[in-house]
């Protein structure tokens, strides 16, 4: 099984990107926009799911992020591209200087801080309307010379990989290994020589960045950027989904987006309770498979495996098993 | 030499007094237990002296140094090795992924390859090597102690601080594990901060013991001078 493992990862992503070619513009906006979401849902694990620190600000650095990407190119009449690497960057300091000063407390007060930090930033966008045209939206300039929305589905798929490069890497680094270890046990970490504070805030802030890029470059693909991209409703979303998707696994994040937008859009005739819906959904998945979708999906994997095994294997316990 | 010294360490938890004036040294190179009833300080001492939280009044030296309130992983990266009595794996992580977050920790840019050999070498030390892709939390409670050590190992110490390891261990492997820990101290050039109840441990592995008692240091000599003393015979048993 390891073995194709990578041949067919290529060959699904190469179906993927074949994608757009057969559907309309409304489905294609669809995978835009769960693209956007895998993004978010990624980044906002490897702090939540990896480092156990629960931040409510994620949606707020992806504002952060189009605000800033969208004020520079509106305003200032800078290259959109340029834009999106100060969004990035921006989210990035912004990242650093909340973690600094909050992840010193950890646990509760990170929830705390970042849901704060998020209202007030939902509240200066609202009412600095000169700046941020408030809840009319700012009208911002998109990424390509002429709109295409093949074109967007790229460069979001780009970006993506790119977010999920950049966590893989992470997770499956030494930094990775301090991770889990913050996340197991905080005071054991410490004894063996790990930086707690440091590990966190390195998190909190890769998490923040992209979670920054995802925002400035969704902005520039909708041309139209409202305070509803760093409200609340967005952030529950995106922990809805992550954790409904498998929290702190590397699939979950990106099952669960595609399965939450494609649903959401199904549902969306109901009115806007969808929110709600995958807040209750995902509160029921965090009390009887804390592990989501991708756990589920494991378990019954693993229930064939060890049947298709069964008669292989003489009666006993497993070799390292205690 | 003195390798870890305390002077006049002090600790209040609102209104308990846990440390009271301690001064104590532990010798380079050498076992020294520490020993006391139920509620003596024992570990509150432990904790101050590896950074898991500052006296309230006192000073501690490590080689000479004072590294008094200094963050745990710092007085980790000093050589200070510390278990706990309530054992903390990483629960989630395999038994050689627990012991690799000391080794990273303590190497800089250590590249897996070299890592994996280094935590094999520690978990190979406590006789853990079958367990390498166990889950910690799939250990018992013995075993658990004997990945702490191999932990504590791994950050490569010059002093380790041990927390009760032999409970649960029956005459014979109480014997075994004696064997081991003085082998450590030979072999790795370790000295051993040791707090132990079983007192034949401390009376056969070790050089020195302090006795605390109601957070101060009731006395401190040779182990045969401490179990015949009057004073810690009474502070265990009663007036």
């Amino acid at each position: 099984m390891m073995h194709y493992k990578w041949p067919l990862l290529a060959a699904g992503l190469l179906l993927f990107a074949l994608l757009p070619w057969g559907l309309g513009a409304y489905h294609q906006h669809i995978l835009i926009v769960s693209l956007f979401y895998v993004m978010m849902a990624a980044s906002w694990n490897l702090l939540a799911g990896y480092t156990g620190q629960v931040s409510f600000g994620h949606a707020a650095f992806a504002g952060i992020g189009a605000y800033a990407s969208g004020i520079l190119a509106a305003k200032a009449g800078i290259n959109p591209w340029l834009g999106v690497a100060a969004g990035t960057l921006l989210a990035a300091l912004f990242g650093l200087l909340v973690g600094m000063i909050c992840l010193k407390l950890g646990g509760i007060y990170l929830s705390l801080t970042t849901l704060a930090f998020s209202e007030i930033l939902h509240i200066v966008i609202n009412n600095e309307y000169e700046i941020t045209r408030g809840t009319m939206g700012l009208q911002v300039p998109g990424l390509l010379n002429t709109y295409s929305k093949p074109g967007y589905f790229y460069i979001f798929l780009a970006a993506t990989l790119l977010t999920l490069g950049i966590v893989y890497r992470l997770i499956h680094s030494n930094a990775g290994l301090n991770f889990r270890a913050v996340l197991n046990d905080e005071r054991a970490a410490a004894a063996l020589g790990v930086d707690v504070v440091r590990v966190r805030v390195l998190a909190f802030t890769v998490s923040s960045a992209l979670a920054g890029m995802a925002g400035a470059l969704y902005g520039h693909y909708l041309l139209l950027i409202t305070p509803h991209i760093p409200s609340l409703d967005q952030q529950f979303l995106v922990l809805s989904m992550t954790v409904i998707g498998g929290l702190g696994s590397f699939a979950g994040p990106i099952i669960g987006a595609f399965s939450l937008e494609i649903l959401s859009e199904y549902i969306r005739a109901y009115g806007e309770y969808h929110v709600l819906a995958f807040g209750l959904v995902a509160l029921i998945v965090a009390r009887f498979a804390p592990k989501g979708l991708v756990g589920i999906f494991r378990a019954v994997w693993e229930k064939r495996r060890q049947a298709a095994l069964r008669p292989l294997q003489p009666a006993g316990r497993r070799a390292g098993e205690v | 030499m003195a390798l870890l010294q305390g002077r006049g360490l002090s600790k209040r938890f609102g209104g308990v007094q846990a440390l009271e004036d301690v001064d104590l040294t532990v010798e380079a190179g050498s076992i020294v237990g520490l020993i006391g009833p139920n509620g003596a300080g024992k570990t509150t001492l432990f904790n101050i002296l590896a950074g898991a939280f500052p006296p309230s009044a006192g000073e501690v030296l490590f080689n000479g140094e004072a590294i008094t309130g200094m963050p745990a992983y710092r007085v980790c990266r000093k050589g200070i090795a510390r278990t706990f009595q309530v054992t903390r794996p990483f629960g989630e992580m395999t038994c050689l992924e627990n012991v690799a977050v000391a080794v990273v920790n303590r190497r800089q840019a250590c590249p897996r390859s070299q890592w994996e050999a280094l935590a094999r070498e520690s978990l190979a030390a406590v006789g853990l090597e079958a367990f390498e892709e166990t889950a910690a939390k799939h250990l018992n409670v013995v075993q658990k102690k004997r990945l702490e050590i191999a932990r504590s190992l791994a950050t490569e110490p010059r002093l380790l601080m041990l927390d009760e390891v032999l409970g649960g261990l029956n005459t014979q492997e109480i014997q075994e594990a004696i064997g081991f820990i003085r082998r450590l101290r030979d072999e790795r050039d370790l000295t051993v901060f040791w707090i132990e109840h079983v007192m034949g441990a401390i009376m056969q592995a070790t050089e020195k013991v302090i006795v605390l008692d109601q957070g101060r240091v009731l006395m401190e000599g040779p182990p045969a001078a401490v179990v015949a003393d009057e004073r810690v015979i009474h502070a265990y048993l009663g007036e």
